[in-house]
Order: C-alpha cells, then sequence, then structure tokens
C-alpha cells in the first residue's frame, strides 16, 4: 500500500473510531501503531500532562518493557517533556552520547538501539495537552511531507481526548486528561495479572486484551477493569497470536 | 506562612536551595529536590518537574506540618485539602470492601453534616466520585433535577451552594473520594481544578501508606521523585493479586508494606517483582527472593 492509500486508510479507520463510547487508550495505540507505518520510524508512543502538568505515558506502538521504559524516564527530561513545555515539535534529533541535553533519557534510548527522536506537540486552541514521541532505530531525517504527517496524526490524537467539546474549560478537560491516566493504570494492572496467571510477557498481555476487547465488542478499558476485579479469569480471553513478520 | 511566600517567588532551583529550613522534614524535602533538580539539569535556570507542582506539593506538605500538630489523631488531610483549596470545608470518604463508603474525616462540622448526609442518602459528591469520575454542581439552587434530588435541598439546608467531588483512586483500585463544599455558587477556577487533582493523589498515597502501616511522613520522602507511580508498580500489584490470591487493592497495600518494611522505594521493589527476582507466595504468605539488595539464593 502506498503511503497516501495507508493515511486515507488510517484516516478512515480513526474516524470509525471516534463513535460513541470509543476507548481512548485503544484509539491512541491504533494511532501509534498507523504512525509507525505511515511515517518510517520504529516506536511512537503517546504521552499526556496530568492535570497538575506532569507527562504520563498513555499508549504505544509497542508494549515492551524496554519501550515503556523509556517514557516512564521522561517524567522530568527528555524530548517529550521539551516538546510539551516549549508547544514546538522536536523532530530530526539524532541521539549522540556526548549529547548531555537529556542526560537520563539519551543513555537509555542508545542501549534500545534508538538513533533519532522526534516530538510532536499535541495542541488544540492553544493549550498543549501531550506529545506524540517517534523513535527511529534507522538513520536518516523524516522528511518535511513526513513531519506533516506526524503532527497531523498528533492533532487527530488531541481530538480523540478532548472529545469534540466545544468548551475547553478547565475542569472538563482536566477529567478527560485524568480519566486517560488513569484508564492506562488499569491497564498496567490487568497485563500484570495476565501475565502472572498465563506466564506470558507484557506486550503479549496487552495484545490479548485489546484483541478480546475487539473481538467482543467490549471497550479496552472497561475489559481491564473486570480483569482486575477478577470479574474475567486470564484464561477466558480469547488468544491471541503473534503476526507473522515479513 | 513565610515559607510560602518565599516557594512562590522561586525561579530556579538554585533558589530552592537557599530557601529558609523550618522543619526538619521540610528541609528533607529541600535537600531532596533540590539534588533532584540539579542532577537533572545542566543549566540553573531550567526548572524541573513543574515549577508549579514543586510549590504546591510544597504548599500542602507545610499544611500537613501545620494541621497534624492541631489534628493529633485522625487524618489531617481534611484541614488541609479545605486550606489548600481556599474551600468552606472538605471531607474524605473511605471505600471499604464492596461500596460501603464510611467517613474517614471532615474538615469542620459543616462538612461533617454534609458528609453524614450524602452517606445515608447514597448520592451526592462524594458517593458519585467514589464510583465513578470527578463530579460537581457549581449551583446547587439552580433548576436542574437531574441528579442527587434528595441530597441538593438538604445541602442547601446546610449551607453549602457549591459542591465537588475527586475519586481517590489508583486505577481500578478505589481508595475513596474527596468531597469539596464552597457557601456560595460557581465552578473551580483553573488553578484550583489542578490543585484538586494534585491533592486527590496525595490523598490517595497517604491513605496506601497508613493502610500499609507507615506514616504521612514517609509521604514527602516518597513524593520527591514524582506524584505519579512508576508503570512498573501497577504491573506489580496485579501480578502479587494473583500470586497471593488477593485484591489488587490488598496486592498495592502488601507492596507498600514490604517496601517499608525492608527500606526501599517501592519502585524498587515493583521493579523486582515485574522482573521476578522477587515474588510473594501464597502458601507461605512471605514475600521470596531478594530482598534488601542481597544475592539472589532461590
Amino acid at each position: 500500500m502506498n503511503r497516501e492509500s495507508l493515511l486515507i486508510a488510517t484516516l478512515v479507520e480513526l474516524a470509525d473510531n471516534l463513535v460513541d463510547d470509543y476507548d481512548v487508550i485503544d484509539v491512541l495505540t491504533v494511532l501509534s501503531l498507523r504512525c509507525v507505518e505511515a511515517v518510517d520510524v520504529d516506536a511512537a508512543g503517546v504521552m499526556l500532562a496530568s492535570p497538575v502538568g506532569e507527562l504520563q505515558f498513555v499508549a504505544s506502538s509497542s508494549e515492551s518493557m524496554t519501550v515503556l521504559e523509556l517514557f516512564q524516564i521522561q517524567t522530568n527530561e527528555g524530548p517529550c517533556v521539551d516538546c510539551f513545555r516549549g508547544g514546538l515539535a522536536i523532530t530530526n534529533h539524532a541521539l549522540s552520547e556526548s549529547d548531555g541535553r537529556w542526560p537520563l533519557f539519551t543513555p537509555r534510548a542508545l542501549a534500545q538501539g534508538f538513533r533519532a527522536v522526534h516530538s510532536l506537540p499535541m495542541r488544540l486552541r492553544g493549550r498543549t495537552i501531550g506529545a506524540l514521541n517517534l523513535f527511529r532505530t534507522h538513520q536518516g531525517a523524516l522528511t518535511d511531507d513526513d513531519v506533516i504527517v506526524a503532527q497531523g496524526l498528533a492533532d487527530v490524537a488531541t481530538i480523540a481526548i478532548l472529545q469534540h467539546r466545544s468548551s475547553l474549560d478547565a475542569q472538563t478537560l482536566n477529567v478527560q486528561l485524568n480519566n486517560a491516566l488513569n484508564s492506562r493504570v488499569i491497564i498496567e494492572q490487568a497485563k500484570g495479572m495476565i501475565c502472572q496467571s498465563t506466564g506470558c510477557d507484557m506486550d503479549d498481555a496487552f495484545n490479548r486484551l485489546r484483541a478480546h476487547a475487539r473481538n467482543h465488542n467490549e471497550g479496552l478499558t472497561s475489559l481491564a477493569t473486570r480483569v482486575v476485579s477478577k470479574a474475567i479469569l486470564s484464561r477466558e480471553l480469547d488468544e491471541w497470536a503473534k503476526p507473522v513478520s515479513a | 506562612m513565610i515559607l510560602v511566600d518565599d516557594i512562590k517567588d522561586i525561579k530556579t532551583s538554585d533558589e530552592l536551595q537557599h530557601l529558609p529550613r523550618s522543619t526538619p522534614r521540610l528541609s528533607t524535602v529541600h535537600d531532596g529536590w533540590w539534588r533532584a533538580c540539579r542532577s537533572k539539569s545542566r543549566s540553573p535556570e531550567r526548572d524541573c518537574w513543574g515549577r508549579v507542582t514543586v510549590h504546591r506539593l510544597l504548599d500542602i506538605f507545610t499544611l500537613m506540618e501545620r494541621f497534624e500538630r492541631e489534628h493529633s489523631e485522625g487524618f489531617a488531610l481534611c484541614a488541609v485539602a479545605a486550606e489548600f483549596m481556599a474551600l468552606d470545608g472538605a471531607g474524605i470518604a473511605l471505600a471499604n470492601d464492596g461500596d460501603d463508603l464510611t467517613s474517614l474525616c471532615t474538615s469542620n462540622r459543616a462538612a461533617g453534616a454534609l458528609m453524614n448526609l450524602e452517606l445515608t442518602l447514597g448520592e451526592g459528591p462524594a458517593v458519585d466520585a467514589s464510583r465513578g469520575n470527578a463530579t460537581e454542581d457549581t449551583n446547587l439552587l439552580g433548576a436542574s433535577e437531574s441528579t442527587w434530588n434528595a441530597y441538593r435541598p438538604e445541602a442547601v439546608a446546610l449551607g453549602a451552594r457549591a459542591v465537588f467531588g475527586y475519586p481517590v483512586r489508583v486505577g481500578a483500585i478505589r481508595f475513596g473520594a474527596l468531597s469539596l463544599f464552597r457557601n456560595s455558587p460557581g465552578p473551580l477556577d483553573s488553578g484550583q481544578s489542578s490543585d484538586a487533582f494534585l491533592i486527590a493523589s496525595v490523598i490517595g498515597r497517604a491513605i496506601l501508606a497508613k493502610q500499609a502501616g507507615g506514616s504521612t511522613e514517609n509521604l514527602v520522602g516518597e513524593l520527591n521523585g514524582a506524584a505519579m507511580l512508576d508503570f512498573r508498580v501497577h504491573q506489580a500489584a496485579g501480578m502479587v493479586a494473583i500470586q497471593g490470591s488477593m485484591s489488587v487493592k490488598d496486592a498495592l497495600v502488601m507492596l507498600r508494606a514490604h517496601a517499608f518494611g525492608i527500606g526501599v522505594e517501592l519502585s524498587v521493589l515493583a521493579g523486582r517483582v515485574v522482573t521476578r527476582t522477587t515474588r510473594f507466595d501464597s502458601e507461605s504468605q512471605e514475600w521470596v527472593g531478594d530482598t534488601e539488595g542481597e544475592a539472589n539464593e532461590m
């Protein structure tokens, strides 16, 4: 599929998702996955600001521990933090050991094999609510078109959080953000239970949750809540098969 | 309150370093944060961790110092919440097993009466927030009849004109709710809105610390790093819930208690659980594996 077709399919998919009671974490996960495909990066993830302004991970193209750690470390420093605080995109920042800009983040990102990072602000009507973070293992810069596409996807992510509210009073926005962040916590709690029950890794635990939720037309967070309350046991979740990589 | 006024003028982490150290506990906060700021930023001009959050957390801790002296028993955080939010009263409802809610504390007589009212009626800001999301009625005298039809007139009779409820939760773990009221109608301003979420998360951490056998002394040091919990803590709580055949809430409390017991940070213990270096053994009801940094002997 060429990029244009992929983008159109992605936008249709997202528009289809953003109706009725959609699950914010699921939509942002889809967005992160499609971002990796569309923009030629190797990992993508969304960080949102809590009502007090702390950035927190909410969704990613990969749930592996190493990727999650790269988001966890970006509490006080990192491309997401700089992008969020400044409200401006960071593009094509090549990582190197001698770079002292992010002394905790950079070595860890390099250790994971990433060589460049980008961060696009999630902004609407003058308020930045988070950042879309992209990681790349291979060299080379993102083109201007790539950046436009990535920013467009970041804008869709912002709309997904704000749910078309016409009035953006602080309380409404804070409730939305707090709910999204709390949903991610529920999913992490469920992942832990599924891992312990079935012996799978965290990535597979998430994929099982997501697959079961989609198969049964249930919200991802709603299902995760049922797993945590033990209303549904891990072994009752649908199986999920890792797709064969090309 | 000189300390709080000084803090509002801080522009850089270097200035934070030179604040008067009014109490040993706050001194620890300053030292810790100053060290954290210094290690994370090369240039002194760059503040770390959102200047506003640092200030507001220090304000909370300062109020806790003051009110804990006045409330020698019980939970001072209600009085702290009301003062911090500049509202007329606050109450904290505690969620027990099932849907049962009890009053943990209230900041004054009116707050106590309002809490009793909503717990008796089973409707109101804390009741709703304990089960769902943040909620509010910014004008109890208003025409809307959709919610709290039994609660609203009684709350008005007690003097309240606006009420706000915030969940106190960690993911699917519900500790309870914070309820706040004002004697005049109107919404919270944007600063108050952020403050409410901040104090709700501090209350959650305080309840967790207390249920784990710790005290709010630990809280200051615990929040030294970040207000939000490491994702591994949530995964570990899920794992321990299965390992120990217990609820996720009990698992989180067990984790907190064990971390206190062996003198490590909660996130460090959680990391050990997630990498399967440490686990909770259901049969022996004990923690097994790497403890206190010693080599794994399993």
